[in-house]
């Protein structure tokens, strides 16, 4: 299959995965009770009679049956029409470019201390000359999987911020205000990449040609670090382009306890609100995101290992991904 | 405890366990604080100008539709952006002049002249004069459908509004007189907006930058979620008479933070990042105190807290089961294992200083004797295996949810379950999320009550509102009571001040006489300064008045 013809198919799938997600989430919300302006009546604490609230189900088309509702709105999300949110009257798109430019950086810096850390972990679990401290860092990514975010970032907060007073837990001061949720965000999802990192050295390090290159006096440090780690790393790649989706998931924690208003804390809101058009914004943003990085991954494959060719590329996948959590 | 919609403390569970560390560390840093504040009472007595204060709340302010009442977030800077009509003193529970100088009603309470005060200006320089206060009544009273503007819901559905600019009056003219008209002119969503304001679309009244309002404050900007800053305005002089600042306000900026985590806002403030905060935990409530911060609390007049019992599910039809019921809370008990002094116990269906508010204490007050015997004289003596009492083989057994929108309501549905369950009654809590509560309560035929009362500019509105079978219908009658509808209406219908207390003095024995609903506290609202906060007060409604405070210097 030419690249052309495999970019091509892979654009459709993605295509018709962010559709399917749009409509079952849409379907989803619809099923569920609860919406922010049918909630204004049936709200306990100050319920506001059907004749005050009905200009508003009008006005945002509640009135309509759900087919109706649902092509509505499909046809303006194509024309790039996401709406307003019901509960703040803030276009959508205003919402979205405000919470991804916060988010981003902070995923990309996140990502970058995963990375980083991963790498770190791996190289000393599976290099370093003492066994004990070997074993030690490989328990690691087993201890950071089991502590919760919001401890993390809380002891951090706690020490840097309201001790030391180093950073402010509320006041945006640019870079420096990233340094802690990123921290706390790469402690979260750097887990299975060392892990599978450290699986992967482990295994490239016993393949023969780690013997020949030994053999031909190459150094240690040079058969490591361009050698295995080359070798090893594929897994490790496919998980971290898997790792966007932690990061997403982990920002809404993150921000909340940071005090960040990115997409973790819009989806908290919308999702808490059901504050539909905004929901269903995030579902598209979030799918593409996801499709476009796994088809990114896809291209790359052949780029740092040869052996890989785009026909096979999507089946050993699969197999890749059950070593990545095995 | 949170009066309206979204404040929901999902996290603080979650949080318990990270407060610990929060504890510990901030030992050092409170420490500090409470020093300090011996020395800052001596300088505390003459206002100082300037500063920024940093007010922390558990949410995010929603949207600036100020006649659709907006969350408790949203009616805090309405209260502190706009002006009304007619202010409610909080200590006497009087109306005062604030926009209208005076005011006359007639007789039959069908007229209402107000008298406008002269050289109030918007913050764009427009003048509030008798036409810009018509339209805004205008719109108070008939929202703006071609807009999507819902009304204010505490106004009539009909009014005559004329102004004339040469006497500065604007007239009201009802067609059936409103009892709630000035309460409801008093009320945070009856600010007064310029022109501008008034001409947009929906969607773009509902941002902060865009209301223009003659408060003592201004927008300066707003960063969704993260950070509102209001700005002192320039030139104001027209606050009400009893307010102890008659000018501009002291600060220059306010800045109103969203912090959800609970921990996290109390830290920010213990390390003195933030001057002043809402919803604290009452255990941490007394920890600030005694490190030196001032605890300001107000139960804001209105509605108790209370679960009215649905006559439509099982018991709540037996007037003997809902009396014992009624009998079997011990307030004070509740009040001294999970509250502090700042709350009180519910002595009526509305808290004390509201108008017509009548002391029924003695008709509601704990009495587990007469509770177990009116149960035992309904049917319910014997008991199950599980110690609750049954009648014809069925447990008596009653369902509720956890309220949403309250940090303590868990703990506090929990005690009253252990209350009733020394009776020998059965309360089954269940939960849900917080965007379905509304719905799943209202839909689940089972359920037996749910809480209800908040601070409302009128009772008899507010009363009307919750209880009428023409409104919420809290009681499942659909009209089965004619009489409790026609005492709600009198008080709402009412032609005067007096006539409406009276009917809310009968009001409020009827409901409890006949125990249709059962009060539990009255609402408060509790809010923390750092110590070098001076001279904040909270309204009628314990809403924030920033333009009487100030901070130390420096």
């Amino acid at each position: 299959m030419s690249r052309r013809a495999f970019v091509a198919r892979r654009i459709a799938q993605a295509v018709l995965v962010i559709w399917l997600s749009y409509t079952l989430v849409f379907a989803v919300l619809f099923v569920l009770p609860g919406n922010p302006i049918r909630d204004k009546i049936t709200n306990p604490l100050n319920p506001l009679p059907e004749s005050v609230v009905r200009p508003l189900i009008e006005y945002y088309d509640l009135d309509l049956t759900l087919v109706e509702q649902y092509l509505v709105t499909l046809g303006r999300t194509f024309t790039g029409d996401l709406g307003y949110s019901l509960v703040s009257g803030i276009p959508v798109t205003e919402l979205l470019a405000q919470g991804l430019s916060e988010t981003l950086a902070l995923a990309a810096l996140a990502l970058l201390f995963s990375v980083l850390l991963a790498l770190g972990i791996a190289l000393t679990a599976v290099f370093f000359p003492v066994a004990a401290v070997r074993s030690v860092v490989r328990a690691l990514p087993a201890v950071f999987l089991s502590t919760p975010s919001f401890l993390v970032g809380f002891v951090l907060l706690v020490v840097f911020s309201f001790q030391l007073g180093w950073v402010s837990s509320i006041r945006d001061q640019g870079l420096v205000s990233y340094v802690l949720p990123a921290l706390t965000l790469a402690i979260a999802v750097n887990a299975p990449i060392a892990q599978v990192l450290i699986q992967g050295l482990s295994r490239a390090r016993g393949e023969p040609f780690v013997t020949v290159l030994k053999a031909k006096g190459v150094p240690p440090a040079t058969i490591a670090g361009r050698h295995i780690l080359k070798n090893g790393s594929i897994p490790a790649l496919t998980l971290t382009a898997l790792t966007v989706g932690d990061l997403l998931a982990g920002a809404t924690i993150v921000e909340t306890i940071f005090n960040r208003t990115g997409i973790g804390l819009i989806t908290e809101q919308a999702v808490r609100e059901q504050d539909t058009p905004v929901v269903m914004a995030i579902v598209v943003l979030v799918s593409t995101l996801f499709v476009v990085i796994n088809l990114f991954t896809d291209l790359v494959y052949p780029v740092i290992d040869p052996r890989i060719s785009l026909r096979a590329a999507a089946a050993p996948r699969r197999v890749r991904r059950r070593v990545a959590i095995g | 405890m949170n009066p309206t919609t979204p404040t929901i403390r999902r996290r603080h569970r979650l949080a318990a366990a990270a407060s610990t560390i929060l504890l510990l560390a901030a030992a050092a840093c409170s420490a500090g604080a409470a020093s300090d504040d011996t020395e800052d009472a001596a300088a505390s007595d003459e206002p100082v100008r300037g500063g920024e204060l940093v007010y922390l709340d558990a949410e995010i302010p929603i949207s600036a539709l100020i006649q659709e009442q907006g969350t408790w977030q949203d009616r805090a800077l309405f209260w502190n952006l706009t002006d009304r009509l007619v202010y409610r003193n909080a200590e006497t529970g009087e109306f005062e002049p604030w926009i209208a100088e005076s005011w006359e009603v007639s007789d039959d309470g069908l007229r209402y002249d107000f008298v406008i005060r002269d050289g109030v200006t918007y913050s764009d320089g427009t003048p509030v004069d008798a036409q810009s206060v018509a339209r805004n009544l205008t719109r108070q009273v008939y929202g703006d459908e071609a807009k999507g503007l819902a009304k204010n819901y505490a106004f009539p559905d009909a009014a005559e509004i004329t102004a004339d600019p040469a006497t500065r009056t604007v007239t009201v003219v009802l067609t059936q007189p409103w009892a709630p008209l000035l309460g409801a002119l008093t009320g945070w969503a009856a600010g007064l907006l310029a022109d501008s304001v008034l001409e947009l679309t929906r969607e773009e009244q509902s941002d902060y930058t865009n209301l223009v309002g003659s408060g003592p404050f201004t927008v300066e900007s707003v960063e969704y979620g993260k950070a509102y800053v209001l700005t002192r305005r320039d030139g104001y002089a027209w606050a009400p008479q009893s307010s102890p600042n008659q000018g501009e306000a002291h600060l220059d900026t306010v800045t109103i933070t969203p912090v959800q985590e609970d921990s996290v806002r109390l830290g920010t403030l213990r390390s003195g990042q933030a001057h002043l905060l809402r919803y604290v935990q009452p255990s941490e409530e007394r920890a600030l105190a005694d490190d030196g911060y001032t605890v300001v609390a107000r139960s804001g007049v209105g509605l108790a807290n209370q679960w009215p019992l649905r006559q439509n599910a099982w018991p709540g039809d037996d007037p003997d089961v809902r009396k014992a019921l009624q009998l079997a809370v011990d307030r004070e008990q509740i009040i001294e294992d999970l509250y502090t002094e700042n709350w009180s116990a519910a002595t009526s269906v509305v808290s004390p200083g509201t108008l017509g508010y009548t002391d029924l204490s003695a008709e509601i007050g704990y009495d587990p004797q007469r509770a177990a015997t009116l149960l035992d004289e309904a049917g319910f003596s014997e008991r199950d295996a599980d110690g609750y009492r049954v009648r014809d083989g069925r447990r008596l057994s009653l369902k509720t949810y956890v309220d949403v929108f309250d940090n303590t309501a868990k703990a506090l549905f929990q005690h009253i379950q252990a209350q009733f369950k020394d009776l020998g009654v059965e309360l089954v809590i269940d939960e849900t999320d917080y965007s379905s509560y509304g719905q799943t309560v209202n839909a689940d035929p089972e359920v037996n009550f749910t809480r209800t009362g908040w601070p409302h500019p009128d009772p008899a509105h507010g009363l009307w509102n919750v209880f009428s079978s023409a409104r919420a219908d809290s009681l499942k009658l659909e009209g089965a009571d004619p009489q409790l509808d026609a005492l709600l209406d009198a008080g709402l219908h009412a032609p005067s001040t007096d006539a409406e207390a009276a009917a809310l003095a009968e009001t409020q024995r009827y409901l409890l006489e006949n125990a249709l609903t059962i009060p539990i506290l009255n609402d408060t609202q509790v809010y923390v300064g750092a110590p070098d906060v001076h001279g904040f007060t909270l309204s009628d409604g314990g809403l924030p008045e920033y333009q009487r405070a100030w901070l130390d210097a420096g």
